[in-house]
């Protein structure tokens, strides 16, 4: 009986035609959870403290160490994974608090008929939006202190969290917003306000499930957004304080000793590439491309 | 010409509010610092006189609402106050030649980028084979996910110490030999916007030949070039402002972590010294600068924008 169930699922899945969207999804998909395993896996089957000194330092990638040694001879390929778990929450939090927020107040403030909450809110992301991500994230990171610690994060995660969180929900409030103004005039709304349900209930009931898609389609990559923010953070004196792995740190010691160890730096660089190709092509996957036609 | 007005209107108001709310923030700055204020700048072996001395000059024995009007009526007048750990110096004289060093940097990486970008994206659009498309895309898709500093980091490691064709970061001083150091940091930061460039075009350019115009072009027996570069290249072309107007921010964000990895004296190295020695002044100096000519670059994409595109002044 539950064989011949799946059986039946599975033919139905073989017959959805392989469309090449389909195939920038799957490939997209493989490549994030490639990165995404690694980063939980490899710290578990090597138990390699990543700050150990493990060999001579700036040793060539070998068998033993995939991706060399640095600069004090710690294991680059351990690292860097153990890093992803660092970079890859970072930028989970980063998304989810402000994803839940900015689809809330974007939908209430859509929603609203005074015109007053509208222009308000509006103005008020527009300030934000304006501001160069990374000097407000520095400004915030000067006032919380780059190397205050709470845990269970590592030293200099609060004040990124904080910064990302202060800004990053006004881009879903706009996402969320348009959408509903778009939403609010579609029938099934209407029938909700017919039916005398009250506004909080549309909202929540009606507006928000809608209004869902739009914003998490963007907060994919937002992700991406924050890891590049994160990682570029250590340039600037910034970000995830040492010794806690995390990518941004790796490339920026890397980068001193880039003429004589150019693994440190690149592989790390290429573990974030494949993470970055993964998300646009997901990405790219959910947005409608327009079909090839020559010019008559 | 209704809507010219609303839109200068709108920006100029979004001037307004940003200055305002970095001013206010950024007046707080030293206010917001947990603990003493004073002490966390001065460390802990300060004399108390010292203290007092810089407690005063901070203006942290007055309210707050005071010290903030001072600071804004300050600002207004154009100063940006003195660094804390260059006596006498002002933030202004700090501040302006690293911000040329930035500015410099975004523009030619942002005229690097229209340059490669749009032809790109209408040669994408109407190259025959689907491989080479399905190539091109490809491309662009993995470049646009590559951030910025890492584009900068490849560039570093292939370019200026494979290759030895560029110098491994630093600065020349003088104008026409600084192109040598700032070519490099300039490809590196339009490989983000370019391929983004390039994209937009491609898909424009794409719905443009679907349109009604373009087949009526061919049939009135207008040639394929002309159709080409007359009718569909304007319209593939248009989103382009907007595209740059709104990725003025992120491109700032690039130029200073770029700028960290090529040793260029801009914004960048400016802030990485500022936040090491917790100089308030030059950080809110910094962040004061960069908000503003942002939403001014916006404001200036926005009128080009109602200057080239007839359709959305009718409205």
């Amino acid at each position: 009986m539950t064989a011949e169930v799946t059986t039946k699922l599975d033919d139905e899945a073989v017959r959805r035609p392989l469309t090449p969207r389909r195939v920038e999804l799957l490939v997209g998909l493989t490549l994030i959870a490639a990165v995404v395993l690694a980063c939980l896996v490899v710290p578990l089957i090597n138990k390699t403290d990543p700050n150990a000194l493990v060999a001579a330092p700036l040793q060539p990638p070998s068998g033993a160490h995939p991706f060399g040694t640095d600069q004090v001879g710690r294991d680059v390929f351990i690292r860097v994974f153990t890093a992803g778990r660092v970079d890859l929450t970072l930028a989970a939090l980063g998304v989810i608090v402000p994803l839940f927020l900015g689809t809330v107040i974007g939908t209430i403030v859509g929603a609203s008929r005074r015109r007053a909450v509208d222009v308000v809110t509006m103005r008020l992301t527009d300030g934000i939006i304006a501001f160069p991500f990374v000097v407000l994230v520095l400004v915030v990171v000067l006032i919380v202190g780059a190397d205050t610690q709470i845990p269970p994060l590592p030293a200099g995660g609060a004040s990124i969290l904080v910064a990302v969180w202060v800004v990053n929900w006004t881009i879903y409030a706009r996402i969320a917003r348009a959408r509903t103004h778009v939403l609010r005039e579609e029938d099934f709304v209407a029938a909700g306000r017919l039916l005398g349900f009250s506004r909080r209930r549309i909202v929540m009931r009606h507006l928000l499930p809608s209004v869902w898609p739009a914003t998490a389609t963007y907060a994919v990559s937002d992700a991406l957004l924050l890891v590049a923010l994160i990682a570029g953070l250590p340039f600037l004196g910034a970000g995830i304080q040492p010794p806690t792995p995390e990518w941004g740190s790796i490339m920026y010691e890397g980068r001193a000793v880039l003429t004589q160890a150019w693994w440190i730096s690149l592989t790390t660089a290429g573990v974030v590439l494949v993470l970055g190709t993964g998300v646009m092509l997901t990405v790219d996957s959910l947005i409608a491309n327009p079909r090839r036609v020559r010019i008559p | 010409m209704l809507t010219t007005a609303r839109v200068l209107s709108t920006r100029l108001l979004q001037v307004i509010i940003v200055a305002l709310v970095v001013m206010i923030g950024t007046s707080l700055l030293v206010r917001l610092v947990p603990g003493d204020a004073a002490r966390t700048i001065l460390g802990d072996k300060a004399s108390p006189g010292a203290l007092d001395a810089l407690r005063q000059t901070l203006g942290l024995d007055r309210p707050i609402a005071e010290q903030i009007f001072i600071s804004i009526g300050r600002l207004v007048q154009g100063d940006l106050g003195t660094s804390f750990n260059f006596r006498g110096q002002t933030v202004t004289s700090l501040i302006v030649p690293a911000l040329l060093v930035t500015a410099c940097l975004a523009a030619l990486a942002i005229l690097l980028s229209l340059l490669v970008g749009i032809p790109l994206g209408l040669g994408l659009a109407l190259v025959r084979s689907s491989g080479a498309d399905l190539l091109g895309r490809l491309s662009l898709t993995v470049l646009v996910a590559l951030p910025s500093f890492m584009a900068g980091l490849i560039l570093l490691y292939l370019v200026s110490i494979r290759l030895r064709i560029a110098p491994a970061g630093g600065w020349a001083g003088s104008w026409p030999s600084n192109f040598g150091y700032i070519w490099l940091p300039a490809v590196a930061l339009s490989l983000y916007l370019g391929p983004l460039i390039a994209r937009t075009v491609r898909q424009a350019a794409l719905e443009t030949i679907q349109q009604p115009f373009v087949e009526a072009a061919r049939a009135r027996g207008v040639s394929r070039h002309r159709v080409i570069i007359c009718h569909v290249l304007p319209n593939a072309a248009l989103p382009v402002i907007p595209l740059v107007g709104f990725n003025a921010g992120v491109m700032v964000s690039g130029a200073v972590t770029v700028e960290a990895i090529f040793a260029l004296p801009g914004l960048g190295a400016q802030l990485v010294q500022a936040m090491g020695t917790r100089d308030f002044p030059i950080v809110q100096g910094i962040a004061l600068l960069t908000a503003v000519s942002v939403v001014v670059f916006n404001l200036l994409a926005d009128l080009l924008n109602l200057s080239v595109d007839p359709r959305l002044r009718s409205r």
